[in-house]
């Protein structure tokens, strides 16, 4: 507020001067013949002060109001950085809190175990809690390695990569019996490559598959549509599964976030998480267009600058 | 009857509960192992008992893994040791060459990959020498991979791999003649563990291959064990610092 007032006096500086001047040229100068010339000559100071205070005032004015709006938008960001960081600690816990009662119970059902097959069930059960956990940290550290790894900058073959993927995601055996549909714009001409990292845009894209195919079942369709948008590689994953509900599609970009639908599948909750991360490291955009009443279904859409020879 | 002597491992880690677990799954396993909680403690013991191989962990008080390893290498003595730590891109990796580490591993790992790792690391390990895991340069006939430089040449011409296909063949030149798998080539080069691992594994196999001219038919430097992974098959020499 402070500088804000000495900009306004500092602004008003010319008026002032200008004033001073066309008064000492009208009082003290009379005498002189070219009276009239130099009456004129202290008015336009007078206005050419008056011009500069008035510009200087506005753009004053500006300054203090953005860097208000600023301080605003910086206050509320920090807000919104506290309350995701308590969000995901929260998530976090709950994460955990999971597999480590499923470990403390296989483990004292080892103990109390009265014969083999209840031993080796037990003992089936403490894996399943570990492997959960393993993905979980597995998937947290890829998430903070994101930060600091370094990219790879190659040209590389989108639709090939997208192929390889779909084979990958249909060899698991939880989507054995599962075919994604692939529709490849590839005519009149060839698709571009994208420069970047091949690995982390395959993970990108298995995050994607992998979710559309957990979250369906195999009477739904799910579909992957790659073409050239506006200097862009566009590739959508699509699906005819039950949708979003409205107030999870923009969290569930969100670390550890895990919508309506999705807390009785099995995942780390990180997925969608690393996809947009990677997507931003490649300079990319990520979306989701989802509904549940009328023809539910659900399209993420990714976008990747495309290179030029 | 003489029985076979039992060889000797020295664990060094600060968490009893690791320790301790996997203590007594290694002498399950046919060793005799000791025991120390920090790196000077470790240092003690490896003067006093000579092991045949230290399993070293990188965060502990007072002296940590890589600290010790480092004055275990200067005083000159070349135990073969693995570290529980993850290398991951280039900065770390330039560290690990200096350190002179056999092989690393990251935690959590299963006991049964570190038995597997103990066990080739002594396989390939050469008395009181250097291991091609300190070596900066590594030649194989007419490949020679300088790890310090990361450049690669064949008959005296530069190639140019990808820096991940080049950490894949200097992974594989360390550890020659040794089946590696695919998953434990995505944890040592990618860190990471990947939803398409093997085809990640094999796009990289293939592009080495297509550089250095190697027919998979007829490898003479990458070959393919079924069903397992890659083992690289020609013998590897190294210059070391």
């Amino acid at each position: 507020m402070k500088s804000t007032s000495r900009l306004i006096l500092i602004s008003l500086l010319p008026v002032f001067i200008g004033s001073l001047a066309s008064w000492v040229m009208a009082t003290w100068w009379t005498n002189v013949p070219v009276l009239l010339f130099r009456l004129d000559l202290a008015m336009l100071t007078f206005l050419t002060g008056l011009l500069v205070s008035f510009l200087a005032g506005a753009a004053s004015f500006a300054l203090f109001f953005t860097s208000r709006r600023h301080i605003r938008h910086l206050v509320k960001a920090n807000i919104e950085h506290e309350e995701s960081r308590r969000r995901f600690i929260r998530h976090l816990d709950h994460e955990l809190k999971n597999p480590l009662t499923g470990l403390q119970a296989a483990l004292a059902n080892i103990n109390s175990a009265t014969n083999q097959q209840e031993r080796q069930l037990s003992i089936e059960n403490a894996r399943i809690s570990i492997d959960r956990l393993t993905r979980l940290l597995g998937d947290l550290r890829k998430l903070s390695e994101l930060e600091h790894r370094p990219l790879e900058q190659l040209p590389v073959d989108v639709a090939s990569l997208l192929e390889e993927m779909v084979e990958a995601a249909c060899s698991l055996p939880a989507h054995a019996d599962r075919k994604v549909n692939l529709l490849f714009s590839r005519v009149p001409w060839p698709l571009s490559p994208v420069t970047g990292d091949r690995d982390l845009l395959g993970l990108a894209f298995f995050n994607l598959l992998d979710n559309a195919l957990k979250f369906t079942s195999s009477a739904d369709i799910v579909e992957v549509r790659l073409f050239e948008q506006d200097r862009q590689m566009v590739i959508e994953v699509a699906d005819t599964g039950c949708g979003i509900p409205v107030e999870d599609t923009t969290r569930i970009f969100e670390e550890l976030y895990r919508g309506a639908n999705a807390r009785s599948i099995p995942g780390s909750g990180l997925g969608l998480a690393l996809v947009r991360r990677i997507v931003m490291l490649h300079d990319g955009y990520i979306a989701v267009r989802s509904q549940q009443s009328s023809s539910p279904g659900t399209v993420f859409t990714l976008r990747l600058p495309l290179t030029y020879p | 009857m003489l029985m076979p002597t039992r060889q000797t491992l020295l664990l060094v880690d600060d968490d009893p509960s690791i320790t301790s677990g996997l203590a007594a799954f290694l002498e399950r396993a046919g060793f005799d192992v000791t025991i120390a909680a920090d790196g000077e403690s470790a240092l003690q013991k490896h003067a006093q008992s000579h092991p045949d191989l230290i399993i070293l962990d990188v965060l502990m008080p007072r002296l940590d893994g890589r600290e010790t390893l480092r004055r275990l290498r200067r005083a000159g003595h070349w135990t073969p040791t693995i570290l529980l730590t993850q290398v991951g891109e280039s900065t770390e990796r330039a560290l690990a060459l200096e350190e002179g580490a056999d092989d690393y591993l990251n935690k959590p790992f299963d006991p049964h990959e570190l038995l597997a790792r103990i066990r080739a690391v002594l396989r390939r390990s050469r008395p009181g020498q250097p291991s091609l895991s300190a070596a900066w340069i590594l030649s194989s006939g007419n490949l020679l991979l300088d790890r310090r430089a990361r450049r690669l040449l064949l008959d005296g011409k530069t190639l140019n791999p990808t820096p991940k296909a080049f950490t894949l063949l200097e992974y594989l030149m360390t550890h020659p003649d040794e089946c590696i798998t695919r998953q434990r080539l995505l944890d040592a080069v990618w860190g990471w563990e990947f939803p398409s691992g093997a085809r990640t594994v094999d796009t990289r196999i293939a592009e080495l291959r297509r550089m250095l001219g190697d027919d998979p038919n007829h490898p003479t430097f990458i070959e393919t064990v079924a069903g397992e992974g890659y083992r690289f098959a020609a013998q590897v020499s190294s210059n070391l610092p």
